[in-house]
């Protein structure tokens, strides 16, 4: 094989791995996107609750056979559908008992910026779920292994027979599965009634108020969404990646990286944003050692921040 | 229709409403006029209920408001279309008429008040794809208008929809306005600026001045007297 | 109070805390529980980094741990790569905190709200893998046998508390220090609203940069420190998100924007999850971080600024009946009589002339071709309906916005596109429609914020601020707290803040919004006195009466444009100023 035969593989393959990885990212970013775009809250336990999805999963898979029963297609993935449920339950209540707390009119008066109280408090339940995960599940790395985890198609042979590009099954499986809760997610925002009421009471809840909408219901509905749908990512990526109760931390920057980028407040932005994030990580092994993957999303996403704040995948008038 | 009786309210330590009492009968247009910083808007925000009420009371068709959170009130038939316009900026302009007829009324009625709307304002269906956020002053008090109107409400209430808007646009929402209160026998309860045209059009009228009902009568009294032009200018 | 205390005498009380401490750690014998007396003060200066930056200024910070890992890793590497001690590795973090704190606050602080924060959580994060990434995994200190004292290597370790002790109170100290600057107040004015400090002609830039470079210098030093005592680093032991956390949980949890705060917050939780980690840790590995969540999530619901606000809240609340409001003008005897005003006659110099002022947010002409002379000593109301563009205009002529075309000039000299707090520095000062005051702080101290633009020290800024108050007559009040004064009260306390630093001319951004009739009486009054002493003011206002008996000139806008410029009572009568009052049908009836 020659040296351009070997590069254009390298470089075929960490596109082909970075927007397989990508579709997982965009969806954790879609989940993430749907709070910050109802709320306007930054959730620092995003990550957390991501890894709560993962563990869901697991358990799911491995404890009652399913494997065996649904087949390594299936397993893994009623896994992650499972975590969404799961998850969407212990966001409504968070909110209602905690978040609420500090968002709305209470935190008006406080001196200082209201939101600086959210943050405070989802970094606190970040920490009491990572610690908390560490003492239910263990420090031990774990994983969803199924033979998916290790397999991957060919492409090809193309170029002749230089190149050949290799997909891993699992990360194939769970982005499909990840554009599809985007789309879905997407029509239930667009089409769906309730769906529009949530982006109504994000643009202008007062309005909101005026026509009927029960914003506060709305809030706490779209937090429990995101967190579902951030969990169903985090199962969809336990099928492929290990993982202990630190995980979040590592995401959490994937997921604001996503969002920025998407442009803060869109929600199919967040997708686009995720996906574009999950290449940079994988093109970024191209030229820098593994370790830096994670440091390579850190500077796009400084550099983002930057230099275009508002995001590149955003509508204009979203952000009015 | 809507009785208000007595009624006090405010922000933090400020009283923007001190004792007003102003009620709209079944089909009437009723004014209120005040120089700014009169409490007019909150006076409407207090009516639906997003600044609460300290004491007074509140009743809509007999039923008494107070124990009803904001989103409650606009299903019993209470539109507000707030002050400056505040359409849903990043919905299409098919999707905030939507959204204007959330309430059970207005789904059950939606093609026929549909229809209503777009014939009073023509341009929101030319623009139905629209993001509102892009519409221009104009476009967006008409869709304001118009997403009050889709709740198919029996109260609709307009705070200032002349504001900001050039002359000759805001004779034009005033047209359709009173060509609302016409067509449609709802009640009007407007807050405006243009004094004139306001007291003209409306069956009865309230002066507000620093929170407090300082002059009211039938429309034709008002116009005639001076000290509604105090109120405004002082001398 | 500002200006008088010595820093001697307020350093009293730390000291003797800190020779308290001191004490009940000697007596202590068991290495383990010494070990727990150093991590408190470890904590608590961290704590009090933390809190130089973002309890003073406001803005949040969730990566102090760049700063502590840094210091960490410095000393750490300067001990194991070369040998240097760590009394010259220790003052080597201190540096590196302190530099790494101007290298982050320089881009960062360009950044609001939630992208600050997020900037701020992804730098330690970013080191951590850059440290993993050049193979510092794990930094062991070597030990050092022969001379262990030169190598900080004590088999005591009630030195190493004293160490850690010592750095504590300097860290105290020196945010005891910053409490009482013009610094520190300069901070809190930023904190409490930026524009405004900007207004009062504080350089918003240069304060925060100076906040970050001490914050991340005591970081860096307490980051040094920590990793002699441990002996061992590890990224995410120091660049960690824990990390991060325990610097703000301490604070938040004793309290924020004091200098007790993080010292509460670390005597009470640290040794809770030491002794929590030691029982259980086995069992229960993850107890710390589940203890600080919690302690965060209830003290931001329970007690949002920390329990020392809290508690001195409520003993303050018991002990005093501060909150009586005092009428103004029975509080102060020696008020200055109302003063027979002189209206500027027509040859008086022009202190604010304005040419063909222009503003266009894209389509929307906010201000259109708007000029204006205000002669010396004359008071001139802006008036106009609802968006009829007078506080752009008022932004125009102070800086807050640049003009699209035309000029404005004060005293002779052209101020069109200078900068907020230069325009307040020549001598223009400017009063804001919302209020914010500092509620715990006195009057006096509120006020002085205003008085630094124009005060060489701080006891002549001490002076003018007590000399606005009295002009304003809220004399017998300049010791209250801010918080127990009436709406009109703070409405008289912005005005003297304003006043402090000695303006020539004045914009007042309506005043009176929101008043009685009565307090509507006790402002003008002021606004009169202050106008008598020869100082400019321009107002807006929409409370027409009102106006109608406090200016001289009236500059009539509608739509963006001047409709009308003449006394009060031709104007009330001009056509076309009823007509955009009014409307166009009642102008044509009359």
């Amino acid at each position: 094989m020659g040296t351009v035969a070997i590069v254009t593989e390298n470089i075929l393959q960490a596109m082909a791995a970075g927007l397989l990885i990508g579709c997982i990212y965009g969806l954790m970013c879609a989940g993430l996107g749907v709070i910050f775009g109802v709320m306007r809250v930054i959730n620092f336990a995003q990550g957390d609750f991501m890894m709560l999805g993962m563990y869901v999963a697991y358990y799911f898979v491995t404890s009652f056979g399913i494997l065996a029963i649904m087949g390594p297609y299936a397993g893994p993935i009623a896994g992650a559908l499972v975590a969404g449920p799961v998850l969407f339950v212990l966001g409504v209540v968070l909110h209602k008992y905690l978040v609420t707390r500090v968002t709305g009119i209470r935190v008006a008066g406080l001196e200082g910026e209201g939101h600086f109280a959210q943050l405070i408090l989802t970094l606190g339940i970040a920490l009491v779920l990572s610690n908390g995960g560490l003492i239910l599940f263990g420090s031990e790395p774990v994983s969803i292994r199924t033979p998916l985890s290790r397999t991957a198609w060919e492409l090809g042979p193309l170029m002749g027979d230089a190149v050949s590009i290799f997909v891993n099954k699992a990360r194939f499986v769970g982005a499909i599965v990840s554009i599809l809760i985007a789309g879905a997610l997407y029509l239930f925002i667009t089409k769906v009634r309730f769906g529009k009421a949530l982006r109504a009471a994000a643009d202008n809840p007062q309005s909101a108020t005026y026509v009927g909408i029960d914003v506060e219901k709305a809030h706490r509905v779209a937090f429990g969404l995101g967190v579902a749908i951030t969990g169903i990512a985090g199962g969809l990526v336990a099928s492929y990646y290990p993982f202990q109760p630190y995980v979040g931390i590592e995401f959490v920057i994937v997921m604001y990286a996503g969002v920025v980028l998407g442009g803060m407040g869109s929600i199919i932005g967040a997708f686009w944003g995720g996906l574009t994030i999950g290449l940079v990580q994988q093109m970024s092994t191209l030229i820098l050692p593994t370790q830096l993957q994670n440091t390579a999303i850190f500077v796009v996403f400084l550099l983002v921040v930057f230099i275009r704040p508002e995001g590149f995948f955003g509508r204009s008038a979203e952000r009015t | 229709m809507l009785e208000i009786e007595n009624i006090t309210a405010g922000y933090g330590g400020l009283t923007a409403l001190s004792d007003v009492s102003v009620s709209v009968g079944k089909g009437e247009f009723v004014a209120i006029v005040g120089p700014n910083g009169a409490g007019k808007t909150t006076l409407f925000k207090t009516i639906s209920g997003v600044v609460p009420l300290r004491s007074g009371r509140i009743t809509f068709e007999g039923r008494d408001l107070s124990s009803y959170s904001a989103w409650q009130r606009a299903h019993f038939g209470l539109a507000h279309v707030p002050e400056g316009r505040q359409v849903f900026a990043t919905l299409t302009v098919q999707e905030n008429l939507e959204m204007g007829a959330y309430t059970d009324e207005g789904q059950r009625r939606r093609s026929e008040i549909s229809d209503m709307i777009l014939e009073l304002f023509p341009i929101l269906a030319e623009r139905r794809s629209q993001l509102a956020g892009t519409l221009s002053g104009g476009q967006q008090q008409m869709l304001a208008i118009g997403r009050g109107l889709a709740s198919a409400p029996r109260l609709l209430m307009l705070d200032e929809p002349s504001m900001g808007l050039a002359p000759a646009v805001a004779d034009m929402i005033f047209e359709r306005i009173i060509d609302i209160r016409d067509k449609a026998g709802l009640s009007v309860l407007l807050v405006e600026q243009r004094v004139a045209d306001a007291l003209q059009s409306c069956d009865r009228g309230y002066v507000l001045e620093t929170g407090r009902v300082v002059l009211q009568g039938r429309h034709e009294t008002l116009l005639k007297d001076e000290r509604v032009r105090q109120a405004y200018l002082g001398m | 109070m500002f200006g008088r205390r010595s820093l001697l005498r307020e350093s009293l009380p730390i000291v003797g805390f800190a020779a308290v401490y001191m004490a009940v750690a000697s007596m202590v014998e068991s290495e383990y529980h010494l070990l727990t007396f150093t991590l408190v003060a470890v904590w608590a200066t961290m704590g009090l980094a933390w809190n130089i930056l973002s309890g003073y200024s406001g803005l949040v910070s969730f990566g102090h741990a760049s700063f502590f890992g840094l210091g960490a890793y410095t000393s750490a590497l300067a001990l194991k790569l070369f040998g240097i001690t760590p009394w010259i590795g220790i003052p080597m973090g201190t540096v590196v905190g302190a530099v790494a704190g101007l290298m982050i606050g320089v881009p960062t602080f360009r950044l609001r709200g939630h992208y600050f924060a997020l900037a701020m959580l992804a730098y330690p994060l970013a080191l951590l893998y850059v440290f993993e990434w050049l193979g510092y995994q794990e930094v062991a200190v070597p030990l050092m046998r022969e001379n262990a004292a030169y190598y900080m290597q004590f088999t005591d370790h009630r030195i190493y508390v004293g160490i850690a002790v010592a750095l504590m109170t300097a860290a105290m100290i020196l945010s005891r220090k910053i409490e009482i600057s013009r610094f520190g107040l300069s901070l809190l004015a930023i904190k409490q609203n930026e524009a405004a400090a900007d207004a009062a002609g504080i350089d918003i830039m240069r304060n925060k940069l100076i906040a970050i470079v001490l914050s991340g210098a005591v970081a860096g030093t307490i980051g040094g420190f920590y990793s002699m005592v441990l002996l061992v680093v590890t990224p995410p032991s120091v660049f960690g998100m824990l990390t991060s956390a325990q610097a703000l949980i301490m604070a938040l949890f004793g309290g924020v924007g004091t200098m007790w705060g993080p010292v509460i917050g670390a005597m009470v939780l640290i040794p809770l999850s030491e002794t929590l980690h030691a029982e259980l840790g086995n069992v229960i590995p993850g107890i710390q971080g589940v203890v600080f969540g919690l302690a965060i999530i209830l003290v931001i619901i329970l007690a949002p600024e920390g329990i020392y606000w809290k508690i001195r809240d409520k003993l303050r609340a018991g002990r005093d009946d501060d909150r009586r409001p005092v009428d103004a003008s029975s509080a102060a005897p020696a008020e200055p009589s109302e003063p027979a005003r002189i209206k500027p006659g027509p040859d008086a110099p022009i202190v604010l002339s304005v040419r063909n002022l222009s503003k266009n947010f894209g389509g929307l002409k906010a201000v259109q071709d708007v000029s204006f002379d205000v002669p010396e000593g004359a008071i001139f109301g802006i008036i106009g309906p609802n968006g009829a563009g007078k506080t752009t205009l008022f932004n125009l002529l102070n800086g807050f916005v640049t003009t699209s075309s035309g000029s404005v000039s004060y005293k002779g000299g052209d101020i069109t596109g200078l900068k907020p707090n230069a325009v307040c520095r020549l001598g223009v000062g400017r009063t804001f429609q919302v209020v914010r005051p500092f509620l715990r702080m006195s009057v006096l101290d509120n006020v002085i914020v205003g008085a630094f633009v124009s005060a060489a020290t701080d006891d002549q800024a001490r002076e003018n601020a007590l000399a606005a108050i009295e002009l304003v007559g809220l004399g017998g009040a300049a010791e209250r707290i801010a918080g127990s004064l009436t709406n009109k009260e703070l409405r008289l306390m912005e005005l003297a803040r304003a006043l402090a630093g000695q303006p020539k001319l004045l914009l007042l951004d309506e005043t009176l919004a929101g008043l009685g009739s009565s307090e509507v009486e006790d402002l003008l009054a002021a606004i009169r006195r202050i106008a008598s002493r020869g100082v400019t003011i321009v107002i807006i206002e929409h409370t027409m009466q009102a106006m109608v008996r406090l200016a001289d000139t009236f500059l009539v806008l509608d739509h963006g444009q001047v409709i009308g410029l003449g006394d009060p009572k031709t104007i009330t009568r001009e056509p076309r100023v009823i007509e955009a009052y009014l409307g166009k049908k009642w102008a044509n009836r009359a």
